[in-house]
């Protein structure tokens, strides 16, 4: 199909995520968090005793931290974490077959694509909507060779010894007070196991959805690669728009064993009152490798730090992000490289465009601890500024403790040159057109490793941002 | 040319006793001073009393922990100048002073006080005003009050805040419109007084269309008990005018040198500044250079080179405030031993600084497995038509320079402090004074052979 048709055939318009189903649910929290809404959340997932102990000792550290000072404005956090619910159960449980998922909630994901890309380019699909996985599938062609792509509860249920080994062994509930909070009332997400030397073809891949106004989604991914398997893992956010804030704050851990090879791709694409603060890191053992590619399109304010720990020996770290800012956003967002073990490799690359009065800041750290040697990472940020109000910064750490290695930073701000656009111009492309061209060029480095639908998309999305944007 | 080291007159070796960081203290120098003078120590006491010290949990003070390198309850503030009773000069001193006599006047402080200024007397008579701060109270009262402690002000931080409440003594350097000075002012100062504080500041002003360089240099033996050197220091150029200021850390193992720096260049004014570190147990560098009128350009250039345990930190910003304006920052260090480095700098496009330029580089190379090095290049922008580039690195040698030298015949020490030299000496080529050059190359080899 040529790309302009596949366009027509999403039917993007400025938001097309923003619709709104009626609210159902069988089950929600009153608004607000306290112990006993934790306990409520235990009771309802039937969980173990150690789980429910795990929550409320992560609530103690969720309230005794304080708010972050760095980063985006969290100041108006504090009030709205007051107000919104803290678990949505939308249905009683969990279905296997698309048939059986509610209709209003179908009909949502029908709308986003999701049953139709399952039959044609995925291994397998995990939907979210409020608080709850609704659906979980996974081809014969992989659950035969014991693969294991199952809702996080499910996962806690069926393969507690797995589960309990590294759940929150990556990301303990103390790392920071949003890891807290998700430790505490953590809902939803994905359980992920890929066994020795299998090597998955088509991408994994998870839907997040939250349609109540007001709601606080808080999945907690856990996935296991197992020595030299393969994988590729993508998720996908949307939310209608609300004039309230909603919130995100994920937990995704992950390990790859010895020569494991994994990459999780987000596009992230909240509607622009969304809060999204998510905690991702990647334990990466003996030559494995660890790709992070991370789009972050929508939300009001977004803060999140893919990490790789590199502890084994050889092991290497990628991360790709793309963050676009736009009136009222702010993408507080970059990467964390953390080479501990000798021969570790590590590249981060960084693209923003910030228009509007929009604000994209790269935030990241390169640490070589001593004994690391011939560690090598390079980063590279560059940013693009549309308009006179747009805004954006750098803030890269760079921790070197081990001589024998070598460790690059750079980074350029520039905005779309008047001789560029007048070039295109003068070849009978409108200024729309060649902003738009200029600034896919510009981050097409990125966007050509996404998948074809999402890349796409953001193209589309990139597209549409620029109309008006010139004079 | 006179020669200070044979100029230098005993002082008063009753003048004073070493007295306690209070109230007291601040009391006793306030004496006699004008009220806004006063006034300022007053406000500065009030503001250090109130603000914490400094913690790693704030990003500014992120990779020094004040906590463990210094403690004001045993420090003694040093209000004069003691020489030796003879007044002949400490060997490093005369030194170091000897080297300076191509210049166009001279002034050396002693602890907290100016013993000793002198200056071509052509230049005198065109207006220009080297002298120290204390006689300035009373000579040049109006521009001071002006100008004195507006820049580096209390609220700047804890030290900052100490040191305008308590500073004993400095330098007053003021260039008359369009009077150009072909040879530098240099500033030299020993420091011998361990267990003590030392508070200094410096005010260059230099008017329209004039042109000053000021080369300043720290020297001290080794102290047994930590010795804080604060230093304070405010540099205005203004329109067209022309300003280098170049500092040389040379302090003896013991001290904490403490200096904040802030430059102002106005409209098409260039404001360069050289900080070379090379001495001190921890020094601690806060420098910000604010761009304030179209064509304003700022070269500021950074060099450190570190050996035993020796921790330095710096913290510069370039503030873009108005259109047209550049900067380029070049920081580079060698670290050996266990000797650590930090750099935490930020480029600041203000929303009206259309078409700045504004880079910032800092590289650092490992010399030894223990020495680290830590570097935060941020860059916060407000602006659309701007050039910013920001590039940080850590590593080690150059494996093929080194095995260039080798294979020349040098052994592997001299090959590594040719190629150390060679890495550092990159700064220098972008000031454009051949005598502070050779000056900072013969401190540095003197530091490399010490190794």
């Amino acid at each position: 199909m040529p790309e302009n048709e596949l366009v027509e055939g999403l039917g993007l318009d400025e938001y097309q995520y923003g619709f709104v189903d009626d609210e159902e649910h069988v089950f929600r929290t009153r608004p607000g968090l306290d112990e006993d809404i934790v306990r409520q959340i235990s009771k309802h997932k039937d969980e173990p005793e150690w789980m429910l102990e795990f929550r409320l000792k992560a609530l103690k550290i969720y309230e005794r931290k304080p708010m972050p000072t760095w980063g985006g404005d969290l100041s108006d956090l504090e009030a709205t974490l007051d107000e919104i619910y803290f678990y949505v159960k939308p249905q009683e449980q969990m279905e296997r077959s698309w048939d059986d998922v509610p209709d209003t909630i179908k009909t949502t994901f029908e709308r986003l694509g999701i049953p139709d890309a399952e039959q044609k380019l995925l291994a397998g699909v995990g939907a979210q909507y409020e608080s709850e996985m609704v659906y979980h599938s996974l081809k014969e062609e992989w659950s035969s060779q014991g693969v294991i792509f199952d809702s996080i509860e499910d996962g806690l249920k069926n393969h507690p010894e797995l589960f309990r080994e590294h759940f929150a062994s990556i990301i303990p509930a103390a790392d920071n007070k949003f890891a807290a909070l998700n430790s505490a009332v953590w809902s939803g997400g994905s359980f992920v196991y890929v066994p020795r030397g299998v090597e998955l073809k088509t991408p994994l891949q998870a839907y997040f959805r939250v349609n109540q106004e007001r709601m606080g989604q808080f999945e907690r991914t856990l996935i296991i690669i197992d020595e030299g398997a393969q994988a590729h893992y993508i998720e996908g956010c949307t939310a209608p728009v609300y004039s309230t804030e909603s919130f995100h704050s994920g937990v995704i851990e992950i390990v790859l064993k010895k020569d494991a090879r994994f990459r999780y791709t987000t596009i992230q694409n909240w509607s622009n009152n969304m809060y999204n603060l998510v905690t991702q890191r990647a334990v990466v053992n003996e030559n494995a490798t660890m790709e992070w590619l991370d789009g972050n399109l929508g939300s009001k304010l977004t803060m999140k730090y893919p990490s790789c720990y590199l502890v084994g020996e050889g092991a290497h770290g990628d991360i790709m992000s793309i963050a676009y800012a736009s009136d009222g956003q702010h993408q507080d967002t970059g990467g964390k490289v953390v080479h501990v073990a000798p021969n570790t490799t590590s590249s981060i690359t960084s693209k923003s465009i910030s228009k509007g009065h929009g604000r994209s800041s790269y935030r990241g750290l390169c640490k070589v601890y001593e004994g690391a040697i011939n560690a090598r990472s390079n980063v590279e940020c560059d940013a693009l500024l549309i308009d006179a109000t747009s805004r954006t910064d750098t803030y890269p750490y760079i921790e070197i403790e081990e001589k024998r290695s070598s460790v690059g930073h750079e980074a350029t701000v520039s905005r779309v040159g008047d001789a560029q656009l007048f070039y295109l111009m003068s070849r009978g492309l409108t200024q729309e057109e060649a902003m738009a061209l200029i600034v896919r060029g510009f981050i097409e480095p990125i966007a050509k490793e996404l998948p074809l639908e999402y890349a796409v998309e953001l193209n589309r999305l990139i597209e549409l941002e620029m109309e008006g944007s010139v004079g | 040319m006179s020669n200070p080291s044979q100029a230098v007159e005993a002082p008063d070796a009753d003048e004073d006793t070493p007295s306690s960081l209070d109230e007291g203290t601040l009391e006793s120098i306030s004496e006699d001073a004008p009220s806004w003078l006063s006034e300022r120590r007053r406000h500065a006491w009030s503001v250090f009393e109130d603000t914490p010290l400094p913690s790693t949990r704030s990003e500014e003070w992120r990779y020094t922990d004040v906590s463990r390198v210094l403690d004001f309850a045993d420090l003694r503030l040093t209000t004069h100048g003691a020489l030796a009773e003879n007044g002949s000069l400490p060997p490093g001193l005369a030194a170091a002073m000897d080297e300076d006599h191509a210049a166009s006047g001279h002034t050396l402080l002693i602890d907290g006080a100016v013993v000793h200024v002198d200056l071509e007397p052509a230049l005198a008579e065109q207006g220009v005003v080297l002298t120290s701060l204390k006689s300035a109270v009373d000579e040049h009262g109006d521009l001071l009050e002006e100008l004195l402690a507006t820049e580096v002000v209390p609220e700047e931080g804890k030290f900052q805040a100490l040191n305008t409440a308590l500073w004993t003594d400095g330098v007053l350097l003021y260039v008359p419109p369009n009077v150009k000075l072909d040879l530098p002012i240099h500033a030299t100062r020993w420091l011998s007084d361990a267990a003590s504080a030392v508070c200094t500041r410096t005010l260059i002003v230099a008017e329209t269309g004039s042109q000053v360089s000021y080369v300043e240099e720290l020297l001290s033996g080794d102290f047994e008990r930590r010795t804080l050197v604060s230093s304070a220091v405010e540099v205005i150029a203004r329109d067209g005018a022309q300003v280098q200021c170049v500092s040389i850390q040379r302090l003896g193992r013991g001290a904490f040198c403490q200096s904040a720096q802030r430059t102002l260049a106005y409209r098409d004014a260039t404001l360069d500044t050289l900080n070379v570190n090379l001495g001190a147990s921890v020094s601690r560098l806060d420098l910000n250079a604010r761009l304030l009128g179209p064509g304003a350009h700022s070269n500021m250039l950074g060099l450190y080179f570190g050996d035993e345990d020796q921790h330095f930190d710096h913290n510069t910003s370039q503030d873009h405030v108005a259109p047209d304006t550049g900067s380029d920052l070049l920081y580079k260090g060698a670290l050996d031993e266990s000797s650590r480095a930090a750099f935490r700098g930020i480029i600041r496009v203000h929303p009206d600084a259309q078409r700045t330029d504004a880079y910032q580089t800092n590289r650092n190379l490992l010399l030894s497995d223990e020495a680290r090095a830590d570097s935060l290049p941020n860059l916060e922008i407000e602006a659309d038509d701007v050039k910013c580039s920001h590039g940080a690195s850590v590593g080690q040698l150059d494996s093929e320079a080194l095995f260039y030298l080798l294979s020349r015949g040098l052994s592997q020490q001299q090959a590594e402090r040719l190629v150390v030299l060679g890495f550092l000496g990159d700064v220098m080529t972008r000031l454009p004074l051949s005598g502070v050059v050779a000056k900072v190359t013969r401190a540095i080899e003197r530091k490399l052979k010490s190794v």
